[in-house]
């Protein structure tokens, strides 16, 4: 445990450390810089708080892709997922006008079922036909794609928008707001501890990590390895699928062109970075979302593009993954000749 | 027979891309890494054959600029998959979101603009015009006035089948995905074979980013592999790494693209851009039910 915090840390800081040459290189003050991000990412109540509120996509699809890789399946389907998730949400809360408590349910359990539906496609095709997930999820992202984009262009679209959008959702179906905090991290947070319990806690949750270990041992134990790959690959859908209507919920309250394309490959890469842990996927997810939610304040007050973020995240994920994978080895190295010594003595 | 020509061309055209970035995913297929940062490599070389061609007014320092860049991602994949021995598909993964975000930051810091950059400053790669086959009616339309990246890949398609199944190079290759630890035995490093087909692929993925950039379109925009690298790991998948199958299967999914834009007569575009993707799907299911129908009868 404390190995791997050191291991992030230190991933997170050389990272960090690279991105200032290359701004110190280009003429920027690093330190102004990374001041200024995290000024505008903590400073105060209302960033943190927007902090918050972004990093709730973030931290959910990136729960989908943990549970999902942990327990075998490599569901990259996150990006679709959660436009499809998104598209559901919205048609819900532009179509029905009924009260807030009635109308907010609908619309995530809608969310829910968009994610599922998507999901559940990439699923059926492996059962049925046993054609690789990663390669259909992968596929189904981009029709995902252009299929919401068709729905917001003609069927949903806002009449004399200058870019393809929906109207906006009934004002009940807007996630309720206290002061800038957005109840959309309420729902986060307890949509976290069902994932942790259901993963950690329960008899599924447990048959999942071993199927994720070892699929064969787990089928040979008892563990109906198909019937929880469907399980497994609804859940991380419908996950993803939430996602998506909490961002139009807590957001723009509609369905804008691109709404996704921010968190497209966000989850798979927070679940890779947190090595497929719950916890870890909650704490990097806070982490790339300071990072996000700072870039634009950065890039207002040092003229820094805030796209040099993208590259900080992929730097951070690949230094991360590699550290903990080169000390394993080192430590397995280690093991091996202390084995040897008592072995010759 | 125009629109018949047409479609021929554009399947010809959507295909090239595809069909390089797959012969490049086809090596290290065979050298036994589970590689899918194509479509990376292919946005590295993209962004690199614009640059290069914009700044030295040339086509031929364009692709020279395309092959670097890939190779520069190449490397990357080189040093933590093969050096630092991390997971292959997360380096993929991390590589491919590191091409993405590096090259819209640097679309930004260096043409300064946001999605897409195109200009007169970008020298196309040139259309070749045939003599003598450029008389003959029909076949003369299409064998005559391509790209030549296109004409080039026609050569290197049929170099790698020689190299793979030919060679001293392609047995090493082929031995460090079948049997690694024989081959190491033997006295040739396996992580040098597996470093040399990651080049390759990296020279064949920037070529395929460089007529992305300077040959399909002129212009570099964001993300403007858009899953072509995902399509060709599908193909090198659905034929295992055959480079003659590879072309073939590439040819198909050209054509569906080709297809896609016929049929936007009828259907909105949104719809016709699925196109590949949906051919894909169907090619996968082709591809498991007949490993079904196999493995029932054996």
């Amino acid at each position: 445990m404390k190995q791997r915090l050191i291991n992030g840390l230190a991933g997170i800081i050389v990272a960090m450390l690279l991105g200032a040459v290359v701004m110190f290189v280009q003429g920027y003050n690093p330190i102004e810089t990374y001041y200024a991000l995290f000024e505008y990412s903590l400073g105060d109540w209302y960033s943190f708080s927007t902090m918050l509120r972004n990093s709730v996509p973030l931290v959910l699809t990136g729960l989908s892709a943990s549970v999902a890789f942990a327990s075998g399946p490599v569901n990259l389907g996150q990006p679709g997922q959660l436009l499809m998730g998104a598209l559901f949400a919205t048609v819900t809360g532009l179509y029905l006008d009924l009260p807030a408590f009635l109308l907010l349910p609908l619309m995530i359990f809608a969310a829910l079922i968009g994610g599922m539906l998507w999901s559940g496609i990439a699923a059926l095709l492996k059962r049925w036909f046993n054609m690789d997930e990663f390669i259909t999820t992968l596929m189904l992202n981009m029709i995902a794609d252009y299929f919401t984009y068709w729905a917001i262009s003609y069927p949903f679209a806002e009449p004399g928008a200058y870019s393809p959008m929906t109207p906006q959702i009934n004002r009940s179906g807007w996630m309720p707001e206290y002061g800038h905090f957005n109840s959309n991290v309420i729902m986060m947070l307890f949509v976290i501890i069902i994932v942790w319990f259901l993963f950690t806690k329960t008899i599924a949750g447990y048959e999942w990590r071993i199927s994720g270990k070892n699929s064969l041992f787990a089928r040979l134990g008892g563990v109906q390895t198909k019937k929880n790959y469907m399980i497994v690959m609804l859940l991380t859908g419908a996950l993803a699928g939430l996602a998506g209507g909490l961002v139009v919920m807590s957001g723009p309250h509609r369905f804008i062109k691109d709404i996704g394309a921010n968190y497209a490959w966000d989850g798979v890469m927070i679940a890779m970075v947190a090595n497929n842990g719950i916890i870890a996927t909650v704490l990097y997810g806070l982490f790339f979302s300071t990072l996000q939610s700072g870039a634009l304040g950065m890039e207002l007050i040092t003229a820094v593009p805030s796209e040099l973020i993208m590259v900080l995240q992929a730097v951070i994920v690949l230094l991360v993954v590699a550290g903990r994978g080169y000390i394993d080895i080192l430590l397995r190295k280690q093991a091996e000749r202390r084995k040897v010594r008592e072995r010759t003595t | 027979m125009k629109i018949f020509i047409g479609l021929i061309n554009g399947m010809i055209a959507a295909a090239t891309p595809i069909l390089l970035a797959a012969l490049g995913g086809t090596i290290t297929y065979y050298a036994g890494i589970f590689n899918i940062a194509m479509e990376g490599m292919m946005l590295g070389g993209a962004f690199f054959a614009v640059l290069g061609s914009y700044y030295s007014g040339s086509w031929v320092i364009g692709i020279i600029s395309a092959i670097f860049g890939a190779i520069l991602l190449a490397l990357i994949f080189i040093l933590f998959s093969v050096v630092l021995k991390m997971d292959e598909f997360i380096t993929g993964i991390g590589l491919n979101l590191f091409a993405l975000g590096a090259t819209t930051y640097m679309l930004r810091q260096i043409f300064s603009v946001k999605g897409a950059f195109a200009g007169p400053g970008i020298i196309p790669v040139p259309y070749l015009d045939i003599p003598l086959i450029k008389e003959i009616p029909v076949l003369g339309e299409i064998l005559s006035g391509q790209n030549l990246i296109i004409y080039l890949t026609v050569i290197i398609t049929i170099y790698i089948h020689y190299l793979v199944f030919s060679t001293r190079f392609g047995l090493r290759l082929r031995a460090a995905g079948y049997n690694p630890t024989c081959l190491n035995t033997s006295g040739v490093s396996t992580a040098r074979v597996r470093v040399w087909s990651l080049i390759i692929c990296g020279v064949l993925c920037g070529l395929a980013g460089a007529y992305l950039s300077l040959g399909y379109v002129t212009l570099f925009s964001e993300n403007m592999s858009a899953g072509r690298g995902w399509i060709s790991l599908a193909a090198v998948i659905l034929v295992n790494g055959n480079p003659l199958g590879i072309a073939l299967i590439s040819l198909v999914f050209g054509f569906s693209d080709g297809l896609g834009l016929y049929l936007q007569q009828v259907l909105p575009s949104q719809f016709t851009s699925m196109v590949p993707y949906i051919a894909t799907l169907i090619a996968l299911f082709i591809y498991s039910t007949r490993r079904k129908e196999r493995e029932l009868y054996e």
